[in-house]
């Protein structure tokens, strides 16, 4: 007997409409039906909970434990799991804010559920940001059996670069395997017995197994290989070895016949490389080209090299450096064709560049934010002409590419930024030194940079300077940090296109100053309140907690948000330049799946936990 | 909230009436539902199990042919989906042409059911010690004394609990033709709109409806007398 009314609802929800009917049948038996009047508390925070929940009709608003933050749940949407899943209290309170119908599952039904379908786990994965790192794995492994130009389709035996392999022996002493590696230039050994592979040795078990431990160099290799490897047999998929090596966080792989002999090693960077192999020639086709000209129509591949990667299910991080790449490339391509059209540099200077292409973080539709800093033995009278040639070419050179004119004049055609190194620190030492609350937001870019082209050492210089005051600078620590702290999640927005009927405010999520820009402030506050030389946001993220500037959780969390939140920017762009629309960094939310919002909600969840506590750390006391 | 006890529930008329039946029914399956001693009218209501039932059948007379019967048990705070049931019943005649095409149930679906005895068999059991939940209860609490007197030549006596009235009764207004109807009133709840029109649809229809008025008369510590069908 089907329960008809019950079973159509679930069909129409994730994660039960992709269960079998007979499964939906067998929960549907199972449930219990309450029913809340707007305003009652339907779970406590702090308690035992022994339900999982389903709002049925009308609308409850999760109120997450110890924060001011809450998110509102609509028809088909679950709450209550956490808890269960996690065998602990309950976190959050729950409330109902319409009159609600509840469907609820008690929790032994729910966990013998959760153990039985796949499904099911995935759904409901206990940790939320966990939910996130899944979402972006199969958004990206859906994408990749989607169809379109699928180097991820092809068998690992033709992603294999080198045609025989070099193998030792466990009977081999480290010392004859090492030197085997060393000659063949190679960072990984398979070790093979009897023609089959029997275990594995790398660089780093060199390190760490033998070097570490002063093991004997006439050990034999069979005591410190890593037996029974995982492997991956020829004619598997590259997306196979792909999904294998973000799962276990191994960068080498062996490959393997039917009969288990070794056919050769698959590097992460081999895999990378293949997926990456159109940026790499547009990049080779910018630094071959004449002139600015050239470099214009090379850049303009930029854009199809989105759709290729993303295509491919490169992550974000990786579409994000090779798009930098690229803009890397055309800045100093169009450098070095102007100093070839006015000579030599009459002083040394460093070519600066600021924000997402300082930090490696670039995307599509990216405009240009540059400098010069020139050396401290320029002279305006005598030198002034020529940078201010060098800029202008420079500039009007990255227009024509793509990277338009910065609305905010920070390019090098500007006298402002292009000046010697002392004027530099000084303008620095009045940003650190005198933080005008007004101005802080403005000034932040300037906290990401790099130098591309020229005297970098000039730029170093200038960071570590830096650094040292804003290490030192507890209110400008705190204006920054408040002012990062002040960049509001659109939590609120997400509450109110959540439910269909009630969708009034905005029409367009930006990615980039919503959700991307407070990550990115986040890691910022990171490194200048720890001195961090880094500046990729990931790489700021995880200095940070080494440092002891954030746990070790919290630095994973946040990265796969900013994984997660970029992912979706890059996907988006690369429908917009299929459709043949400029890429931009609005969302219409309407565009995204409930499975998109479901986890761009959670990710806006962790960046406002952390933009919590970085206000509470560093904008202490004055704000 | 207050309310006076029915007249026709108050003491030992009900009772009689209820004793009459079980001597009646003695010696008949329905004997198991006498046995178990009726919820006193002034236990609290979150004492009381109820089933929420639902007939469908080929008329609204005594002699209508039952087509289906759906329940589902609950109490105060919720509804219990383990113990919905739908049974398809076995006609006894050809069908009347308007019920097929409100239910579309067609002669030889129905010939497929189980014999009303069977069913009414396992329905009274299960009613032994609760109260019963319709909406228009008065059509149910006529088929199940119809159909009681058809099998066991016995009478059913319950005590009946009525949507359509307690509306009336809680919340009284002005209202359109059709504005008691079970869909209307759901839908003037929020509650979700339901297609299907089977028996047991309508029992869980009618059993969050329930919940749904008891929580918006906010009333505490309800007696089973506050809630019953008036006569």
């Amino acid at each position: 007997m089907e329960i008809e009314e019950i079973l159509s609802f679930l069909q129409r929800f994730a994660p039960f409409r992709d269960l079998p009917e007979q499964v939906l049948g067998q929960i549907s038996r199972r449930m219990e039906i309450r029913y809340f009047r707007a305003g009652t508390t339907i779970i406590e925070a702090e308690r035992e909970n022994s339900h999982f929940n389903i709002v049925r009709s009308g609308a409850v608003e999760l109120r997450i434990g110890g924060t001011a933050l809450n998110h509102r749940l609509g028809e088909g949407q679950c709450f209550g799991y956490p808890s269960l899943l996690r065998g602990d209290r309950t976190r959050n309170q729950v409330v109902a804010l319409e009159d609600s119908l509840v469907y609820r599952i008690d929790k032994d039904n729910f966990l013998e559920l959760h153990a039985a379908h796949k499904a099911v786990q995935d759904f409901f994965h206990a940790d939320e940001t966990r939910r996130l790192r899944r979402a972006v794995e199969s958004l990206r492994s859906s994408r990749e059996t989607g169809g379109g130009q699928m180097q991820l389709a092809l068998p690992v035996r033709d992603l294999l670069r080198r045609n025989s392999v070099t193998s030792g022996s466990p009977d081999m002493t480290i010392a004859e395997c090492a030197k085997a590696m060393a000659d063949a230039d190679v960072s990984t050994l398979p070790i093979c017995g009897d023609d089959r592979l029997v275990g594995i040795i790398t660089d780093k078990d060199l390190r760490r197994r033998v070097l570490a431990h002063q093991l004997p160099y006439d050990s034999l290799v069979g005591e410190i290989m890593t037996a029974d490897p995982i492997t991956l047999p020829e004619n598997e998929q590259a997306l196979a070895a792909k999904l294998i090596m973000s799962r276990h966080n191994i960068h080498h792989l062996p490959v393997v016949d039917s009969a288990g002999k070794i056919k050769g090693v698959l590097s992460a960077n081999d895999l990378l490389t293949r997926l990456g192999m159109n940026a790499l020639h547009v990049i080779a086709e910018i630094n071959a080209a004449l002139d600015a000209e050239a470099v214009a129509v090379a850049a303009q591949k930029l854009e199809q090299v989105i759709v290729h990667l993303v295509g491919n299910g490169v992550d974000a991080d990786h579409v994000a450096r090779f798009v930098s790449a690229i803009g890397e490339a055309v800045h100093i391509r169009l450098l070095e064709l102007a100093e070839t059209e006015l000579g030599p540099p009459p002083v040394p200077y460093a070519l600066i560049v600021f924000g997402s292409l300082a930090r490696r973080e670039q995307a599509g539709g990216s405009d240009q934010d540059n400098g010069f800093i020139l050396d401290d033995s320029y002279d305006a009278i005598k030198h002034g002409a020529y940078f201010s040639g060098l800029a202008q070419r420079l500039c009007d050179g990255l227009n024509s590419a793509g990277y338009v004119y910065c609305p905010g004049d920070i390019m090098a055609t500007n006298e402002k930024w292009r000046k010697p190194l002392g004027a530099w620190l000084e303008q620095y030492r009045g940003w650190i030194e005198n933080p005008d609350p007004d101005n802080v937001l403005n000034t932040t870019i300037f906290f990401d940079m790099r130098g591309l082209a020229g005297k970098t050492s000039l730029v170093d210089q200038l960071r570590s300077q830096v650094l040292e005051w804003s290490v030192a600078n507890k209110i400008f620590l705190s204006f920054v940090a408040r002012a990062a702290a002040a960049t509001r999640v659109p939590l609120g927005f997400f509450r109110n296109f959540l439910l269909e009927h009630d969708e009034r405010e905005g029409d367009v999520l930006d990615l980039k100053h919503q959700a991307i820009a407070p990550v990115v402030d986040i890691a910022r506050v990171h490194a200048l309140a720890h001195g961090l030389p880094q500046v990729n946001s990931l790489e700021r993220l995880a200095a940070a907690s080494a440092a002891g500037g954030m746990s070790g959780e919290g630095e994973a969390d946040l990265a796969d948000c900013f994984e997660f939140i970029r992912d979706t920017r890059f996907r988006h762009q690369s429908r917009q330049i299929t459709a043949g629309d400029r890429p931009t960094n609005n969302l219409d939310p309407k565009s995204l799946s409930g499975f998109e919002r479901e986890h761009l909600k959670d990710a806006f969840k962790v960046i406002q936990t952390h933009l919590d506590s970085i206000s509470r750390s560093h904008a202490g006391g004055i704000s | 909230m207050r309310l006076a006890v029915p007249s026709w529930i108050s003491g030992r008329l009900w009772r009689r009436r209820w004793e009459q039946a079980k001597e009646k029914a003695a010696g008949t399956p329905l004997e198991i539902y006498y046995r178990a001693s009726p919820p006193a009218e002034d236990v609290e209501l979150d004492e009381v199990a109820i089933i929420a039932l639902d007939f469908e059948s080929d008329g609204l007379g005594e002699d209508a042919a039952l087509l289906e019967a759906g329940w589902v048990g609950m109490d105060l705070a919720s509804i219990d989906l383990s113990t919905a049931r739908r049974e398809r019943i076995r006609a006894r005649d050809a069908l009347q042409e308007t019920a097929v095409t409100i239910h579309q149930i067609t002669d030889s679906q129905a010939a497929k059911g189980r014999p009303e005895k069977d069913v009414v068999d396992e329905l009274v059991e299960k009613l032994a010690g609760k109260i019963i939940l319709a909406h228009f209860a008065q059509i149910e609490a006529g088929f199940l004394n119809a159909v009681c007197q058809r099998q066991y030549d016995a009478p059913f006596v319950g005590h009946f609990v009525c949507t359509m009235q307690l509306e009336q009764r809680w919340f009284p207004k002005e209202r359109a033709a059709d504005g008691l109807r079970l869909g209307k009133l759901r839908a003037a709840y929020g509650l979700p709109q339901y297609r299907a029109h089977d028996g047991l649809t309508d029992a869980i229809a009618c059993a969050e409806l329930f919940l749904a008025q008891l929580a918006r008369s906010g009333a505490k510590d309800l007696k089973l007398s506050d809630i019953l069908m008036r006569g």
